[in-house]
């Protein structure tokens, strides 16, 4: 359920790390209203633990798969909502960093969408709700499983919504929402039952972890209304961005839409950058192309058919643009192993 | 994110103390952290069907290798990690994008496929990026580099327990599911999720123990709310200027002059 | 210089749930010294030391320490009196780097910055681990660690060392380098261990604990060679002197 650079356009990215950013700032300001020493070590090992249970995997019964955990609920249960959100930030931060998980870019979507759902929704809205900070086992399990599976629903369905508004992947929407959705209900409904057994397995061997956390996690400021804020700041910067961009530059986002519904017309080229870029690509892409062409002697269907494959010369890539970037590739590599020698030898 | 705990211990390891070395290393973190992003937003910001037009960016991570010393297998091998997943995603653009956009001689290549090579390219760039600047720069060195950007102080503090505890956890998880293994049967056991959730509990267990020692320990030598460290950053406008410079610079021509186009053209020629 | 001396009057511990721990605890120790804490697991050595160090509370009786009488006030005073050393270096050292580790205890003392560089280079000097000032803490084999874990403690300047295990873990010549490092502190030392042949090296003097309580209190080879003390409080003859 990770979202990754390749698939993301910087306007998404961007206005989702400006949300991303604005929930750290948010979460550090209120764990500064409410000091409390042992949170610091508790919050470390935590993410240590997290990171380190997330990389064991178990086999799902019945299927052939295998299931990993997530821990954002029993982050949530044992830290409270703020205190959650961060380690499990910070556990995403070093994945991105170290793991390739993703990527930099992505990673204010991945860090939303595995963190804010988790913490800032389900665990407040859902599972306190329904398990309070009791013992009770039943009800614990049925938080978990419900709270779990509505945060992944949650969180892959903003995936896609990344995923489509980015406009680079041609997934449509329709497909794309059919295959995450059921996929990630099945994944959660687990995910909420190994949860719940973690948590039963502690409450059962040290039950005063959980009073303590209950202590820890009184829901400060965590509202229904609070989250209704943060959705709806995340909705409008999103959009904001998107349609400031889109209007900036007509082609890009619109154009890519009509080319994935297969519509071969070009729409009007727009203002800005793109349009200088079109002209000078038209003028440079016709000459070098002809001698790429094998038979040569048929000059003019050639060109014709040519066009008729061609209805955008302004975007994507020309032939001789490849034959330029293979150069530049190789310019690079060569430059890359220059610099290796030279500082090889320098040592 | 899950794989397998050995794996994610080697490549913690290889990447833990910054094998990259010289000058880059000396770099100030903030430079580095700054100029990765420059470039991630760069590439990105192509429209899903640009190939060449990307291929220059590729000095970068070349440029970064081979300067501070670190081996492009080595990239490469972390590059392909999150492959698979983006491949996938990949692969369904040439089935719903199909109007031709390119001719080469006798074959044509719809719009699908050319922003299916256009995700690849992307993928190895913007993540050979990260990881170059994970290989040049120690991560508590980068998390400092964080905080003076505007992180907030609690966020780097997890950051630096988090990664310091890492591996300590990581490897006592290794120790149990061996144990398990050594008690079951066949080549590659399956753990059950009764058995999984009696294994995490139990190390959740020893987590929040270990958290009161540490804690206690802090204690000790006179911890009372706030983590002090002394740790100076030095921005050089000589060097770190002149990186930040030519790097935003060159990013910025690429993006918005086709150089590949000139490139062969120039080489064509007369 | 004669106030680095400790004192425990009756000291007392009884857990949340009501069981005794420390049964009336009462010792001196001079200026200097390096005295053993030996006895059976469970028999109260890890929570007397953190009772001496106002880590947890007593229940009952007294401690103090060159003149500071332990009480929820001055636990930070005494804190910065009395430099811990915890069984498991991996609680102690906890920030990014051996240097940061180093630095934390003058840091939190309120210490200037070429202050704060000295103690750290001073004290890694004394452990012999001044090579490992910008090592990522947990990058460091077992004996480092242990050195390094000394190192936090001598940083903050302690005018009295209590142990806790200091050689477990090691292998043979970490556990020599730690022998050697420990019998040349001028501290007054106070170790908790199952190594009795440590015992024999480095403290003239042991205090044998057992169920809460002292069970014997005196010189080293005197109290080794009460076999039917030892055997009551399940502990051996070190094995340099069997046979």
């Amino acid at each position: 359920m990770h979202m990754a650079d390749a698939l993301i356009s910087p306007e998404v990215g961007g206005a989702m790390w400006a949300v991303t950013a604005g929930l750290v700032a948010w979460s550090a300001k209120k764990l500064k209203e409410d000091p409390d020493e042992g949170r610091i070590p508790l919050m470390g090992v935590l993410g240590a633990f997290i990171f380190a249970a997330q990389m064991i995997n178990f086999s799902i019964p019945a299927t052939g798969s295998s299931g990993h955990l997530g821990g954002g609920m029993i982050l949530a249960a044992l830290l409270g909502p703020y205190a959650a959100f961060l380690t499990l930030a910070s556990v995403l931060v070093v994945q991105a960093l170290f793991f390739a998980d993703g990527g930099l870019l992505a990673l204010g979507c991945n860090i939303f969408n595995m963190g804010f759902f988790s913490c800032f929704v389900a665990y407040p809205l859902i599972y306190r709700l329904i398990a309070g900070t009791g013992r009770n086992r039943n009800r614990i399990l049925a938080a978990s499983v419900l709270s779990s599976a509505a945060a992944l629903q949650l969180g892959a369905f903003s995936v896609v919504l990344q995923t489509v508004a980015s406009g680079i992947s041609a997934l449509p929407f329709g497909t794309f929402v059919l295959l995450m959705q059921p996929i990630h209900l099945a994944i959660g409904i687990v995910e909420g039952f190994v949860t719940a057994g973690v948590i039963l397995f502690v409450l059962k061997a040290r039950p005063e972890v959980l009073e303590a956390a209950g202590d820890r996690t009184r829901l400060r400021g965590v509202s229904l209304r609070t989250v209704l804020a943060g959705l709806a700041a995340a909705a409008v910067l999103t959009g904001g961005v998107l349609s400031w961009f889109a209007s900036a530059y007509p082609d890009g986002l619109e154009w890519s839409i009509a080319k994935t519904t297969g519509s071969e017309e070009l729409a009007s080229p727009g203002e800005g950058i793109h349009s200088t870029l079109a002209g000078l690509q038209e003028k440079t892409a016709i000459l070098p192309d002809y001698g790429f062409r094998a038979g040569s002697g048929d000059d003019g269907a050639a060109e014709a058919s040519e066009e008729a494959a061609w209805p955008n010369p302004d975007m994507g890539t020309t032939v001789s643009g490849l034959a330029g970037g293979a150069m530049t590739l190789a310019l690079a590599g060569l430059i890359g192993f220059a610099l290796r020698r030279s500082a090889g030898a320098r040592k | 994110m899950s794989g397998s705990i050995e794996r994610n211990l080697s490549a913690l390891a290889e990447t833990s103390d910054a094998p990259g070395s010289g000058m880059v290393k000396s770099l100030d973190p903030r430079a580095k952290i700054l100029v990765t992003l420059m470039f991630v937003v760069a590439v990105t910001s192509f429209g899903k069907y640009e190939v060449s037009r990307l291929m220059p960016f590729a000095l970068y991570p070349a440029a970064m290798a081979g300067l501070s010393g670190v081996s492009p297998g080595r990239v490469l091998k972390r590059t392909l990690i999150a492959a698979p997943f983006i491949l996938l995603v990949g692969l369904f653009n040439p089935l719903f994008d199909r109007a031709p956009l390119l001719r080469i001689g006798p074959l044509v290549l719809t719009g699908g496929w050319m922003s299916f090579f256009s995700i690849i390219a992307r993928s190895f760039l913007a993540v050979s990026a990260a990881v170059l600047l994970v290989f040049t720069t120690r991560f508590d060195s980068l998390c400092l580099g964080l905080e003076r950007l505007g992180t907030p102080r609690v966020f780097v503090v997890q950051l630096l327990f988090l990664w310091r505890y890492i591996v300590l956890f990581m490897e006592e998880a290794r120790r149990m599911v061996r144990a398990h293994t050594l008690r079951s049967w066949g080549n590659r056991p399956k753990i059950s999720p009764k058995v999984f959730v009696s294994m995490t509990g139990t190390l959740l267990l020893r987590t929040l123990d270990r958290a009161g020692r540490v804690y206690r320990a802090m204690r000790a030598r006179g911890f009372e709310g706030e983590i002090r460290m002394l740790r100076p950053l030095s921005f050089s406008p000589s060097r770190d200027g002149l990186f930040l410079l030519v790097w935003g610079g060159y990013f910025l021509v690429c993006r918005l002059v086709n150089l590949p186009e000139f490139l062969f053209r120039a080489a064509a020629g007369p | 210089m004669s106030h680095h001396y400790l004192e425990v009057r009756d000291l007392r511990y009884a857990y949340p749930d009501g069981t005794e721990a420390l049964k009336g605890i009462s010792f001196r120790l001079e200026h200097g010294e390096a005295c053993a804490l030996v006895g059976a697991n469970g028999a109260g050595k890890s929570t007397m030391m953190l009772a001496l160090t106002g880590l947890i509370l007593p229940s009952g009786g007294s401690v103090d320490v060159g003149g500071t009488v332990l009480s929820k006030k001055t636990a930070g005073d005494v804190r910065r009196r009395i430099g811990f050393v915890f069984q498991d270096s991996e609680d102690q050292l906890f920030m990014p780097t051996v240097f940061d580790d180093v630095a934390f205890g003058p840091l939190n003392q309120g210490l200037s910055e070429p202050e704060v560089r000295k103690r750290v280079s001073e004290a890694l000097a004394e452990v012999g681990a001044g090579h490992l000032e910008e090592r990522p803490t947990y990058r460091l084999s077992g004996g480092e660690k242990r050195a390094a874990a000394i190192a936090t403690v001598l940083a903050m300047l302690p005018d009295i060392l209590i142990l806790d295990e200091p050689g477990s873990g090691l292998d043979p010549y970490g556990r020599r380098l730690l022998v050697h490092m420990l019998r040349n502190f001028r501290h007054t030392r106070l170790i908790a261990t199952h190594d009795l042949d440590l015992v024999l090296d480095v403290c003239p003097r042991t205090i044998v604990l057992h169920e809460g309580e002292v069970a014997a209190d005196g010189p080293t080879d005197e109290i080794f060679r009460r076999p039917d003390l030892l055997e009551r409080c399940r502990l051996e003859v070190p094995f340099r002197m069997q046979n």
